[in-house]
């Protein structure tokens, strides 16, 4: 594990980070993200000691990494740069295997890994390994410098904007086979971005940051849902996570306080009750707000005995959604079985919202409006 | 041009001797130059601070002339190779440190970054990163140095070194043209042949990739890069054997009985470091070196103190004045006899004068005499003012040439006076350029343009009788020596010596072939 202890770094008189405090965890994508300026490259630099903190400290695996050798520390640690960072004077070969060639690893044993890895963002070891980078087009460069930094089985991987330079289509194939070399190796990867559409795409975990300070750092889907500040929000996009609907969870747009009544109470309060919020449906809690059943006017209007408790009453609820489900799953839902109302019910069965049509319309429809004026969808 | 391939071809021996002098020499010095410049190069790249003086100094040693450089040398460093290759070091410096400088700081900071960032250690970031990406340009100087040492290495002959140069500086002193190409031509073809051949390094050393392809395929560049390294190689081993032959060469005649004879360089002393040689060779065991061309009396004196030379031949009236730096008197003896007392001071033994008085002498042609009416120096005086004087550097500088002559008719002013460089100002008198000229009693030259010989009436000059000079441990350590040159010191008068310079310098007959026809045909040897 990477931590960073109250890391400061000034350039002279310019404090370009301030006192800033994160853990890596281990095997996870972690990208730094922020305007340019904010220190996220500066950090990146440091944890490879191509920059020296001026104050705190970096912690790796408990050691402070001042005290580790700066080229068998940089040796464990893959990088890759804009571009690639590969030596036009050295073929691809050469370039992959630069660092095992220096430690004396088996010539064999390299090769066997150079051609696993190059199959592994689909390029053919024998078209392409005599080459020169010059020859090859910027996302196959930039898979060979990804593959050089993991080439010496490095525990972590330090990645600065790699893929920046590339065009859209290049830059999302590159996205998708990173994501996929990282579930394979479970390796450590530390990714500096300033695009947070890749930050979302690619990340374990993303710390914004802003002029040397640390705004947030947690899961896409938190950030998404809840940004800490009007600062991330903006950042983040108030729209963006209309590009990852599966973030959106029940409980972010489910009414919290629907319409419910007490298993006792007559047919003739339910109505009153009805009239009174006007509303169609009650939902029936028992004890400890427990969902026992669902109560409509069709239901209310067939019977004839206005005394009759409700729970005689009720039907049977066929269709609950939970509160972490995915605004996916409820639409799902909703066009297999043509329900207009699914409650929201918790793991110990208490009810703790209602999803109606009208309701999941003015969610969608939110996607389209300009700016909301509350807080974005915290619906309450 | 018939003519010219015909001398070339009559001095095949001659020419191709001094180029694999001239290889020998520039190879030499390039290649030290690369091993300073190129180290020096990258230590300013790494030490900011030190680029601009480094540089700046670099600048400066270019601006000296080379001639004054070589100058500079002989009192360090002596005459010969050791010097030339020196200078020539010098003044290859500047491209390579430059281009190493260039070359290494103009590598992309990324790519620097990210050799440091990958694990390299700072040494290895030098040698397989930046040197790699810096070659081309690196290359680009040498070639460039070695370029310009093929044709500053002409200058070694100034000190005796050799080379092409021999034949240029020869050729200018005796105003022959076809010796002079003889040495300008080679060397042009071997500066071309260099620059090919480094070409060829700077193309080979840039990687395929940064190569422009001009439309050719993977496969023909790889087989063009093959032929390409061949050549390479071959000239390489090449030069090697060159520099290995001289070597051996010189290990192989370092070890008889041996010394080296050092001559000026003008036609006169052409001949007699020929004559000297070939009769002591003749009357002794010893091997005579000769190292003709060694510039004018001070580069052999220094020489000659400093052990470079054994012996050379100079004249009483140049060591009395300008040596010894005595004003200018007629008594023959007592300047010979000053001449050999003074000198022992400084470890050299003047044996007997020869028969001849080389005297300095003013020359017009007789179409100024006649319009003149001149007959002596003394006439030039009331003439003066509408004279131009054509006269060599040295005797414009040598305070018993003009100096003396300003003294002695205190009304003689030239109308101007142009300094130049020997045979020259031959040339320019044949072209009514100049009108008088200064020149030797025994000047071939003087017969060749027919000129009027004005006569010193009153010994403005000092007498000028040639007279070996030997290092004194030379004469300790071959004390037959001095018996041997006492007996060909006398049979050398004005008259011999006149016709052997006229046989040179009209006749363009080679000095060495002068000499010894006078030797067998005076039964000397």
């Amino acid at each position: 594990m990477i931590q960073l202890i109250e890391v400061t770094k000034a350039f002279k008189n310019n404090v370009v980070l301030d006192r800033i405090s994160m853990d890596f965890h281990d095997g996870e994508l972690t990208v730094l993200i922020g305007p340019s300026g904010c220190g996220k490259t500066t950090t990146l630099k440091m944890i490879n000691r191509l920059l020296s903190p001026t104050g705190g400290k970096i912690i790796i695996d408990g050691q402070n990494i001042e005290s580790i050798d700066k080229v068998k520390l940089r040796r464990n640690m893959g990088y890759v740069i804009q571009q690639g960072g590969l030596f036009p004077h050295m073929t691809i070969r050469q370039n992959i295997e630069i660092i095992e060639k220096l430690e004396g690893k088996d010539e064999y044993q390299i090769l066997k890994k150079t051609e696993r890895l190059m199959e592994m963002v689909d390029m053919d070891p024998g078209e392409f390994l005599e080459r020169y980078p010059t020859e090859l087009s910027g996302g196959q460069q930039q898979r060979i410098g990804v593959i050089r930094a993991l080439a010496n089985d490095p525990e972590y991987v330090l990645l600065d904007e790699p893929f920046s330079a590339l065009d859209p289509l290049t830059r999302s194939s590159l996205q998708d086979e990173l994501t996929e070399l990282h579930r394979k190796m479970g390796k450590t990867m530390i990714f500096v971005t300033h695009d947070m559409d890749e930050a979302i795409k690619i990340a374990d975990r993303i710390c914004i940051m802003k002029d040397g300070h640390i705004l947030q750092y947690d899961t896409p889907e938190e950030i998404l849902r809840r940004p800490a500040n009007d600062f991330v929000a903006n950042f983040v996009g108030f729209n963006r996570i209309w590009d990852s609907p599966e973030y959106i969870r029940v409980e972010d747009f489910m009414i919290r306080e629907p319409v419910t009544c007490d298993a006792e109470l007559t047919a003739k309060r339910c109505i009153t009750k009805l009239t009174m919020h006007h509303v169609d449906t009650l939902l029936v809690t028992g004890n400890e707000n427990r969902l026992m059943g669902i109560i409509n006017r069709k239901s209310l209007y067939s019977n004839r005995q206005p005394e009759k408790p409700a729970r005689d009453i009720m039907l049977p609820v066929k269709y609950t959604a939970h509160p972490e489900d995915s605004i996916l799953d409820v639409l799902k839902m909703i066009d297999q079985t043509d329900v207009s109302n699914v409650p929201v019910v918790d793991d110990l069965g208490r009810l703790v919202g209602l999803l109606t049509n009208s309701n999941l319309v003015s969610t969608l429809s939110r996607q389209y409006l300009e700016e909301p004026t509350e807080e974005v969808l915290e619906n309450d | 041009m018939i003519k010219m391939f015909a001398y070339f071809g009559a001095h095949s021996t001659q020419i191709w001797k001094l180029t694999l002098e001239h290889i020998e020499m520039t190879a030499i010095a390039v290649c030290i130059a690369i091993l300073i410049g190129v180290p020096l190069g990258i230590l300013i790249s790494y030490v900011r601070k030190l680029d601009k003086p480094v540089i700046g100094a670099a600048n400066v040693v270019q601006a000296i002339p080379s001639m004054a450089l070589l100058g500079l040398g002989i009192p360090l460093l002596g005459i010969g190779v050791l010097p030339a290759v020196v200078m020539v070091i010098i003044y290859s410096l500047l491209p390579i440190v430059k281009n190493t400088y260039t070359g290494i700081s103009g590598i992309d900071p990324q790519m620097v970054e990210a050799a440091n960032g990958i694990g390299l250690t700072p040494r290895q970031v030098l040698t397989r990163v930046k040197i790699p990406m810096a070659l081309p340009v690196i290359m680009a100087g040498v070639r460039i140095s070695a370029v310009t040492a093929v044709g500053l290495m002409t200058m070694a002959a100034f000190i005796g070194a050799g080379g092409l140069g021999y034949l240029v500086f020869a050729g200018i002193r005796t105003t022959n043209n076809y010796q002079i190409l003889a040495g300008a031509n080679p060397a042009c073809i071997l500066a071309l042949l260099v620059d090919f051949l480094m070409g060829l390094v700077e193309k080979l050393v840039t990687p395929i990739s940064l190569q422009k392809t001009g439309g050719i395929s993977r496969a023909q560049m790889k087989r063009k890069r093959k032929r390409e390294k061949f050549t390479l190689a071959a000239a390489l081993i090449l030069i090697c054997a060159i520099i290995a032959g001289g070597a051996i060469n010189n290990m192989v005649s370092g070890r008889d009985k041996e010394i080296t004879i050092g001559g000026k360089d003008f036609t006169e002393q052409f001949i007699l470091v020929n004559l000297c040689s070939d009769y002591i060779e003749a009357h002794t065991d010893i091997n005579c070196f000769r190292k003709e061309n060694l510039g004018g009396s001070q580069v052999c004196y220094e020489a000659l103190k400093k052990g470079e030379i054994d012996m050379y031949v100079d004249y009483t009236g140049t060591l009395y004045g300008s040596v010894l730096k005595h004003d200018g008197t007629d008594d023959m003896e007592g300047v010979y006899n000053t001449c050999v007392r003074e000198m022992k001071k400084q470890n050299i033994t003047l044996t007997r004068q020869c028969g001849f008085n080389n005297t300095y002498t003013l020359a017009v042609s007789h179409r100024i005499a006649k319009k003149y009416n001149l007959e002596t120096i003394e006439n030039l005086v009331d003439k003066s003012s509408q004279m131009h004087l054509g006269c060599s550097l040295e005797f414009q500088n040598r305070h018993d040439c003009m100096d003396a002559l300003e003294k002695a008719y205190p009304g003689l002013k030239f109308r101007k006076i142009s300094a130049m460089d020997g045979s020259p100002r031959f040339v320019a008198l044949a072209n009514k350029e100049v009108d008088v000229i200064d020149a030797f009693a025994t000047d071939g030259m003087l017969l060749k343009y027919n000129l009027k010989v004005l006569k010193d009436e009153d010994h403005v000059f000092p007498p000028y009788y040639a007279v070996p000079c030997f290092s004194s441990d030379t004469l300790k350590k071959y004390p037959e020596l001095r018996e041997v040159v006492d007996k060909l010191a006398p049979k050398l008068t004005d008259e011999v010596m006149m016709k052997l310079n006229y046989q040179v310098d009209v006749k363009g007959r080679e000095p060495k072939d002068v000499a010894r026809e006078y030797l067998k045909r005076e039964k000397l040897i």
